[in-house]
């Protein structure tokens, strides 16, 4: 029996006293698992938070006086460590999209009860990946992540062109980690309404529409441009050169292993991304971060190694964090959150991960000047060419180690033609 | 002087005259012809004149047979003009005269000696074949030295009506539209929680089930002489693991709850249907109560963040008849006007919610309708727009200032009746419709 303090708080929020009945019986079965309140409103449930500390806040979008948007924006500011899931019946777009900024998810009523659970204890789960509470903070408030300038100003070009066609949009997405983040976030959202989880920007931005992908670039603004100015410790340049580098690698290690699409996207996209937390790092605690580089330098430790012992945590941890807040599919979560320990993370078969964990090594190996952050081998890499630092104990334990070196070389043949490694 | 001589002057004389005469009398008809010519020259170009005209030219003589008619007028009609000449007018355009006593209408008559021909009236002419169509006439009276006849200036208004109603039915999309986002709101709502309670008691049952096979477990294995306090103590252990006082608790209300929701969304889809499917297209006698009612449902999202509506409804108010639709249409649009005034003021200050009160009651010969509201009120200088079409104080995207100005022209042109209103800043605005009980004359006429 789970004891009382180890309980989940969560906090639902509703105007219509028959919903929170409603959610009241339906997850009667949860209480074990979840201590949970229930507010009739966004002023009780302010008042709720001043005493108890929730982990998620699930709210209605409209309510009278302080709104679903209203709420969340309150406790986003105020206690940026909980989750904010939205709850809503509405079907406006115009509305859906205004709750982009402070919820992390969005749910549509009527909601799946199955669905609803998931995603709470998804959240709920998502605590423990990221223990630095600090840092949780950071994470949970982000909005968005910036993108790099050149694909930032491509993009307005492009949807000002009359003519401009979802695929020329996505095909300039997929390559910036933060608005692929971004699209998929709010495809992925239950209003947008796919029982499965999409996981490519061109199916993402076919769905969403060219009216919410221009909306979302001129009035919602959830798309930023990186300012290197401003961030002296990471060079945004060779993080997208790497990012994008990883993603395409990991795609093709999944094409030659498996048939099955949808690992093969999310070995691209769990590549683009792997890196996200080092963006976030960077930004939000640069002067520990700059720390984080020297120490490598110093100790001539991994990068990661030495984001552990600055942070308590490293980058794979602080992207899966904010990656499985934005509701992205698990198998990329989990790609992203393991993709220096690979061997932590249980199961036996060649996922995601796989792809990402060695076309991460195999292009840190290839490539001729590879900056320290990037280099994740336990001694330094001396003869280029070989993957050392793939992790032999993980590839044995899938029963794939005979497969490194074909992987090995259709990761060369992509480099042939003309990716950046 | 001889008499020859004299007779030879005279001769000249005479011959001198008589070719005078001659010359005049030729130099006459040469400049009688000019003119001749000149006056058909320019007969001419009156001619081609009317005929480039737009509008319809029908020239009528006192008994109404037509004298002349333009080519425009060939064209609205369908008949030539020779078809038209030395035929009645009142086959034309029967609106011009009046069915009992047969005289011209003063109406149309009136119109171009008060404003000078500016004003024009609306009127039904009918095309060859007896296809009726809308036009506006103006009716000129010539009085010359010797007879008096009649102008009429027609202008066909088919195209005009036309896109009147396609307007008046963009705007009723437009309300729709929002409408529909607002009942999927209101009818998700119960859905959510409908399910949430069925899969709710769907697991209780479960529970209950497994409790029963416990308590049968209990009553076999019941030996004679067991203790009492044994069995009562396993009895309670069962229940508790079903957690029964949970569900005896609560499975009446999650029962009474789910019906509760089942009837709010028949009810909300009820009243869509009779909003948007109110029945045919002519007027008909509808209780204007059930109507008010039913448009207060289906916008139940536009006011219920804001306002409580209030509604005194005179139930011995008897039918009204009308054209149910635009009714409707009407009622919407100044219901959602309403609160939207509500809501510009209760953004800013309290928390409480303002009120929209519906009244109805038979005032004299009408039906009257009161919508009041407690927003802001109109401020004067947009008092005088506020029916105009395109006018609007809302932001861009909320409206596109189509209906008051639809409103206005619903009640007042398709049914005879009269829409004003009282403002107040501070205090809010007062809506009024009044529609006549009894059709007028001329809405049978044209029905």
């Amino acid at each position: 029996m789970v004891s009382k303090a180890e309980k989940k708080k969560i906090l639902f929020v509703d105007d219509e006293p028959n919903v929170l009945n409603g959610l009241k019986r339906m997850l009667r079965s949860m209480r074990n698992e979840w201590d949970m309140t229930f507010a009739s409103g966004g002023q009780e449930a302010l008042d709720i938070l001043v005493d108890t500390a929730m982990d998620v806040v699930v709210s209605d979008m409209r309510m009278p006086h302080i709104d679903g948007v209203r709420l969340l924006t309150e406790v986003k500011q105020r206690y940026p460590n909980t989750v904010r899931i939205i709850l809503s019946g509405q079907a406006e777009e115009e509305a859906i999209l205004r709750s982009i900024g402070p919820s992390h998810q969005f749910l549509s009523k009527p909601c799946d009860p199955t669905i609803l659970k998931q995603t709470v204890s998804r959240a709920c789960a998502l605590r423990d990946l990221l223990e630095n509470g600090h840092l949780r903070n950071a994470v949970s408030q982000l909005c968005s992540l910036p993108s790099m300038p050149s694909l930032y100003v491509n993009l307005l070009e492009l949807l000002k062109e009359p003519d401009c066609t979802a695929r020329h949009v996505s095909a300039i997405i997929e390559k910036d980690m933060g608005m692929l983040a971004k699209v998929l976030q709010l495809v992925n959202s239950a209003y947008f309404g796919p029982s499965r989880k999409v996981n490519s920007a061109k199916e993402a931005v076919t769905m969403l529409g060219m009216d919410v992908i221009k909306s979302l670039v001129f009035s919602v603004q959830v798309f930023s441009q990186f300012d290197q100015d401003k961030v002296s410790c990471l060079s945004i340049d060779e993080l997208w050169q790497h990012s994008l580098g990883v993603g395409i690698l990991a795609r093709r290690i999944a094409q030659v292993e498996c048939q099955d699409q949808r690992i093969i996207n999310d070995a691209f996209i769990a590549g683009v991304m792997h890196d996200a937390g080092k963006l976030i790092l960077a930004l939000n605690l640069p002067e520990q971060y700059s720390k984080t580089i020297a120490l490598t330098k110093e100790k001539t430790i991994p990068h990661w190694k030495a984001e552990l012992e600055v942070f308590g945590t490293s980058h794979a941890e602080v992207g899966a964090y904010l990656l499985g807040l934005w509701g992205l599919p698990n198998s990329i979560v989990e790609a992203v959150a393991y993709h220096h320990t690979a061997q932590e993370c249980p199961g036996d078969e060649f996922s995601p991960l796989t792809a990402v964990h060695v076309a991460d090594a195999i292009y840190v190996s290839n490539t001729e000047h590879v900056a320290d952050i990037f280099d994740h081998a336990d001694k330094p890499v001396s003869n280029i060419g070989q993957p050392y630092d793939v992790d032999g104990e993980y590839l044995d334990r899938l029963n794939l180690t005979d497969r490194l070196p074909l992987w090995h070389k259709a990761a060369l043949e992509e480099r042939t033609q003309g990716v950046p490694i | 002087m001889s008499s020859i001589e004299e007779l030879k002057r005279e001769l000249e004389r005479e011959t001198k005259a008589r070719q005078e005469a001659e010359d005049l009398l030729a130099q006459k008809s040469h400049e009688l012809n000019a003119s001749n010519l000149e006056l058909r020259e320019s007969e001419k170009i009156v001619r081609a004149i009317l005929n480039t005209v737009a509008s319809g030219i029908v020239t009528f003589d006192v008994s109404g047979l037509i004298e002349s008619a333009n080519q425009a007028a060939e064209q609205m009609f369908g008949h030539s003009e020779a078809e038209m000449i030395d035929t009645k007018i009142r086959d034309l355009l029967p609106d011009l005269y009046e069915l009992e006593t047969g005289n011209l209408r003063e109406i149309y008559l009136q119109s171009v000696r008060e404003e000078g021909g500016g004003l024009d009236q609306d009127a039904f002419a009918i095309r060859k074949g007896g296809q009726p169509f809308p036009v506006d006439v103006a009716v000129a009276e010539l009085n010359t030295s010797c007879t008096t006849m009649f102008v009429a200036v027609l202008k066909d208004m088919t195209k005009h009506v036309e896109m009147q109603r396609q307007l008046v039915q963009a705007q009723k999309l437009e309300s729709i539209g929002q409408l529909a986002a607002g009942i999927a709101h209101e009818i998700n709502t119960p859905i959510q929680f409908v399910g949430d309670n069925v899969r709710f008691i769907s697991d209780s049952i479960q529970d209950l089930l497994s409790l029963i096979g416990d308590y049968r477990d209990l009553v076999n294995m019941g030996e004679p002489n067991a203790i009492e306090t044994d069995r009562s103590q396993k009895t309670q252990e069962i229940e508790e693991k079903a957690d029964l006082p949970f569900l005896e608790e609560e499975l009446p209300k999650a029962l009474e709850q789910s019906l509760e929701g089942v009837d709010r969304v028949a009810q909300i889809v009820r009243a869509m249907k009779e909003f948007s499917h109110p029945g045919g297209e002519g007027k008909q006698s509808i209780n204007i109560n059930e109507a008010i009612q039913n448009t207060i449902t289906v916008a139940k999202n536009e006011w219920k963040y804001v306002a409580e509506i209030v509604t005194e409804f005179d139930s011995t108010l008897s039918l009204v008849p009308c054209l149910p639709g635009e009714f409707n249409q009407v009622i919407l649009n100044i219901l959602v006007n309403a609160a939207h005034a509500i809501g510009e003021v209760s953004d800013k200050e309290s928390d409480r919610l303002g009120t929209i009160t519906f009244t109805t009651r038979q005032n004299g010969d009408c039906a009257e309708i009161r919508i009041k509201d407690t927003g802001p009120g109109i401020p004067d200088e947009a008092k005088t727009k506020i029916f105009d079409p395109f006018f609007t104080t809302k932001e861009v995207g909320k409206g596109t200032g189509q209906g008051l100005a639809i409103a206005h022209s619903v009640i007042t042109e398709k049914h005879g009746g009269h829409l004003t209103f009282e403002s107040e800043m501070g205090k809010g605005t007062t809506f009024i419709i009044r529609l006549p009980l009894i059709e007028e004359a001329v809405a049978e006429d044209q029905a």
